[in-house]
């Protein structure tokens, strides 16, 4: 073949046509001034096109690696046009949430689609150092976006706990990284998984290795705000505006599972049943308890929530807790129901989160005491709502039950101790059924209010699009199925099996 | 062999519902004829079905039948829903079920007629209703897990909705309770339902049972061994379904949502709630509970029947002491359930019957009596049995129907109750274990305090001084009677002719008993 480089160009396409959207909605703002926020949406949502369109053209790719850093395969795949879909409808939020269009909103697209890079090479990469840069520069990103109402206090404090938090965890990750560094002498996650040194190590003490496994997963936990790293979650949805806590519920959680796969992935399933494949195993259990405290945790926390994005962001800690159930299983086919159930979480949470920016926008307020009796005056966007509490709660014919399910399954064919977390998850769900019904309650069950709710077509439109999809892929699962098996195909290159 | 009936019969309120939520909100009356029509239809194929075309087998046809599906399934339809974890579309009937089915359709056609007096939001509440209808028939028709777990939660959230905005006073205390409790109960199922699932490769009913009844339903094939604390597989599998169908049923200690979902929600929901939402879990018992985990069901039915005889006791007990017509019909539920559990304990077929025929007959006359108490509440709008007086004098038919349901509730030989009642204890004295006989022994305290509070409630009501503040009161009016007459008229039909329901389910309750007994 020609210009290595030049194919390499080839490879990284879909990364080049969202860097090229970022500059150009940036020099776009320039032109008009700040003053044209729908017209810098629609180039941004024209740039995702473009990018989700190179992205299918790699469909059908081979799993290969370019420039020795970014590997291009299915499973970062999955992820980037999980990025890409969580975005156009966050591009949405945006040009609907009136508040924003304000001050700078070139600079709020840009921010996004920065954030969005970083996603991209950070799930693309088995490289540390790749993923590191692709991490810091989502966390940059999400910095300034949760500080983007400057005027506004909550804003600032949001934006500064997620300063010192973020910067905590990367520099923990970080170290973690260097002990990895010298105990392998390598910082490509293919390379330590069958590193003889690491393999002499762990035969004498694993302990080193322990620890940095631990240092580096903190900092993904940090990212899915996975307990005890998830201190910063509620007051940073609670203070950045509506959009960008969707961004941060969804994308940049997202992306933090596809890192954690990935890095956990590429150094204990690829590796097989070698020595550091049966450390994986020990790596799983401690998760598996992260996982129960995580979930238990945010449902109990939520339950006195009377904002709904703090609500959402509890919601999220114990999503994330029900996701490491699959992580925890250390097998593809837990990764496979880990990612079926992000799949899952991308259409509930998004939905519940266009509501929240529709009720933002009539009565100004997150609360819940805000959209009392507000269900019989805009009864679509609410009935969609049940939906997606219905799903998030996990009952069926909704895809957060087929989700959970596939989780429950994947936890009690594992191990005895993934069995008790199961059970604890699935008591968690009857919790969480309460505080999900106080939304349901106070749409419907307080009477009707005398507020008038103005009609919202295409965001209420959108929302309820994804509450079918909600249900649709409840009922039929196979191709979602289908995907997150398949993306999962490139652990399985190493081991031969 | 394919056949749709069933799906007609559980699918049609679907497609009604979705035409209701197609007709605009001021076309009130095209909802109702859309409802109506959308619960009369299932009712007439399920009458067909019932009299005319379910097959009453014997023994030996039974037996060959049994090769393909060891419970002798009828009208079955079994597609491939979701293939890649094995979960079917996969539905039939037999005898345990037919006559739910049947009883479910005739509950959800009154029950819309029963509606006609609500105003608000009434295109909603007829959505609903019909969604409820979809669930709750679906449940009694599917034959594999993941289905009937799917039909079983769907029916949920419609009546939470149904409860919480048409209810009463305190309807959002009441209609959270009821959710979290069923819902608390159902999760635990999941979690069993998975496990069986992964150590038999398969959702279907009968094909789980006839593994579980030869033993092969070990969970050997998982991580815990088969074993785990010390309690065996099938101990906790029978435990965490076990809940999950108590709560709903309901068995003391689990029976606290009851009245309060009872006293708030709408008399047709309380209708439906006490005539068919029991019976689910009594059903779930007899079709997922006690056959996929034969063992731990003969080693805990004694525990069963306790708690069997304590509901039958403490439920009339306390019914007695209310002064709230509505909880006191409540809590009567609570103690004829305790019937069915101790009936289904007994594991004999007069007791398995007994059961069977009770949570009908429980049907028929507890919405009977949810329907008495709607009409007074509507014309008196309370439900306070020290504030009436003397209405025999006043409102004589109404007087008369209330006679005849009271009497088919405290089991007045003739009608249905008694013989239902007669049977499950019989068949528990019968019972091999001599426990038992001491637990039928208390159990019939339960019939004397269920003669009490009803024949106390009748005196506080109809007998005794006029109560001048009623002197206008409207005598019960058509559409009430139209609502009652079939009820009553079962009460009395069955109470005669009790082999038209137990000719239908002795076949399958008898391969039910055959199959349990294989294993112990």
């Amino acid at each position: 073949m020609g210009n290595p480089y030049l194919d390499g160009l080839n490879s990284i396409a879909p990364e080049i046509a969202l860097t090229i959207t970022a500059l150009a909605v940036l020099v776009f703002d320039l032109v008009v001034k700040g003053r044209d926020s729908v017209r810098a949406g629609y180039l941004s949502l024209a740039g995702l096109a473009a990018t989700a369109w190179f992205l299918f053209g790699q469909w059908q790719s081979d799993a290969h690696t370019v420039y020795g850093m970014v590997s291009i395969d299915q499973f970062g795949n999955f992820f980037k046009l999980f990025t890409v879909a969580a975005l156009a409808v966050v591009c949405l939020f945006v040009m609907h949430d009136r508040r924003e269009r304000k001050h700078g909103v070139g600079e709020y697209y840009f921010l996004l689609l920065g954030a969005a890079i970083g996603i991209f090479f950070m799930v693309s990469t088995s490289n540390l150092l790749l993923m590191v840069l692709g991490f810091e520069l989502l966390s940059l990103s999400s910095y300034s976006l949760a500080g983007f109402h400057k005027g506004n206090r909550k804003s600032a404090e949001a934006a500064m706990k997620y300063v010192i938090f973020g910067g905590l965890a990367t520099g923990i990750m970080l170290y973690g990284i260097s002990l990895m560094y010298g105990l392998t002498g390598t910082i490509d996650l293919s390379k330590m998984a069958t590193s003889p040194n690491l393999t002499l190590q762990l035969s004498s003490s694993p302990i080193p290795f322990g620890i940095a496994t631990v240092l580096v997963l903190a900092g993904f936990a940090y990212k899915v705000s996975v307990a005890p790293f998830h201190f910063w979650t509620p007051d940073v949805y609670e203070g950045a505006p509506t959009p960008v806590t969707t961004f941060l519920a969804v994308a940049s959680k997202a992306a933090g599972f596809g890192a954690m796969l990935r890095f956990l992935g590429a150094l204990f399933i690829q590796s097989g049943p070698t020595a550091i494949g049966a450390y994986g195993e020990r790596v799983g259990t401690m998760l598996a308890l992260l996982a129960a405290i995580t979930m238990t945790l945010g449902n109990f926390a939520a339950l006195r929530q009377s904002s709904m994005k703090r609500l959402l962001a509890y919601s999220s800690i114990a999503h994330a807790g029900y996701v490491m159930i699959g992580i925890a299983c250390m097998s593809r086919e837990g990764f496979a129901a880990a990612m079926y159930y992000l799949a899952a979480y991308y259409f509930m949470n998004l939905g519940a989160f266009g509501f929240v920016v529709y009720f933002e926008g009539v009565t100004g307020k997150d609360t819940i005491e805000s959209i009392k009796g507000m269900g019989f005056k805009a009864p679509l966007i609410s009935i969609v709502m049940v939906v997606f509490l219905v799903s998030l709660t996990g009952l069926p014919p909704t895809v957060g039950f087929y989700g959970k399910l596939l989780l429950f399954y994947e936890g009690w064919r594992d191990s005895t101790v993934l069995q008790w977390v199961v059970v604890i998850a699935a008591l968690n769900s009857v919790v969480s059924l309460f505080y999900y019904l106080r939304i349901a309650k106070a749409l419907f069950l307080s009477g009707t209010s005398e507020r008038e709710a103005p009609p919202a077509p295409v965001l209420t439109g959108f929302v309820a699009a994804l509450a079918v999809a909600t249900v649709v892929f409840g009922l039929y699962i196979t191709p979602l199925r289908a995907w997150t098996d398949r993306s999962l195909d490139v652990f399985r290159t190493l081991t031969g099996s | 062999m394919q056949s749709q009936i069933l799906s007609w019969i559980t699918f049609l309120p679907l497609i009604g519902m979705a035409v209701v939520l197609l007709l605009p909100k001021t076309a009130i009356n095209a909802v109702k004829g859309v409802s109506l029509a959308a619960t009369f239809l299932p009712m007439v194929l399920a009458t067909k079905l019932y009299f005319v075309d379910f097959r009453i087998q014997t023994a030996a046809e039974i037996e060959s039948a049994r090769q393909f599906d060891i419970l002798a399934a009828q009208f079955t339809q079994q597609v491939d829903w979701i293939k890649s974890i094995g979960a079917q579309y996969y539905v039939g009937v037999d005898g345990l079920s037919i006559a739910l089915v049947w009883l479910t359709t005739i509950l959800m056609f009154v029950g819309v007629i029963a509606s006609f007096g609500i105003e608000k939001a009434g295109k909603a509440y007829y959505a609903l209703l019909l969604l409820l209808a979809v669930g709750i028939t679906g449940v009694f028709v599917s034959l594999d897990m993941f289905l009937f777990y799917v039909f079983w939660e769907v029916m949920l959230l419609p009546m939470y909705f149904l409860i919480g905005i048409w209810g009463g006073p305190r309807r959002e205390y009441a209609a959270i309770k009821f959710f979290l409790y069923t819902l608390a109960g159902s999760v635990l199922m999941l979690v069993a339902i998975v496990a069986l699932r992964l150590d038999s490769g398969s959702f279907s009913i009968p094909k789980l049972t006839e593994l579980a009844v030869t033993g092969k339903l070990t969970g050997a094939s998982l991580p815990m061994h088969g074993e785990l604390l010390g309690m065996q597989f099938s101990t906790w599998i029978f435990w965490f379904l076990f809940v999950g169908f108590a709560i709903k049923v309901p068995v003391f200690p689990f029976h606290t949502w009851l009245p309060d979902a009872h006293v708030e929600a709408p008399t047709p929901i309380s209708v439906i709630l006490a005539g068919i939402l029991l019976k689910l879990g009594g059903y779930g018992m007899l079709r997922a509970c006690f056959p996929l985990a034969p063992d731990a069901y003969h080693e805990f039915a004694y525990v069963l029947a306790i708690l069997g005889v304590i509901s039958i006791v403490y439920g009339a007990f306390v019914a007695l002491g209310q002064t709230d017509f509505k909880k006191m019909v409540a809590y009567s539920s609570v103690s004829h359930m305790g019937y069915v559990l101790l009936g289904m304990a007994a594991f004999t077929v007069w007791g398995m019957e007994g059961a069977v025929l009770q949570m009908f007959n429980h049907g028929t006359s507890s919405a009977a009596l949810f329907l008495i108490v709607g009409v007074i509440y509507d014309r008196a709008h309370h439900r306070d049995l020290n504030g009436f007086g003397g209405l025999s004098q006043l409102m004589p038919r109404y007087w008369a129907l209330t006679t005849l349901g009271f009497f088919a509730a405290l089991g007045l030989p003739g009608l249905a109750g008694f013989v239902s009642e007669a049977m499950t204890l019989v068949g528990a004295f019968q019972a091999g274990d001599d426990r038992f006989q001491v637990l039928v022994l208390i159990s019939t305290l339960g019939i004397v305090f269920t003669a009490a509070f009803l024949l106390y409630a009748m005196q506080r009501v109809f007998l005794g001084k006029k109560n001048a503040k009623y002197d206008g009161i409207e005598e019960i009016n058509f559409r009430e009677v139209f609502c009652q007459a079939p009820f009553l008229l079962l009460c009395v039909v069955f109470g005669i002719l009790p082999w038209y329901l137990l000719d239908w389910m002795h076949p399958s309750v008898q391969n039910l008993l055959n199959l349990l007994k294989a294993q112990g």
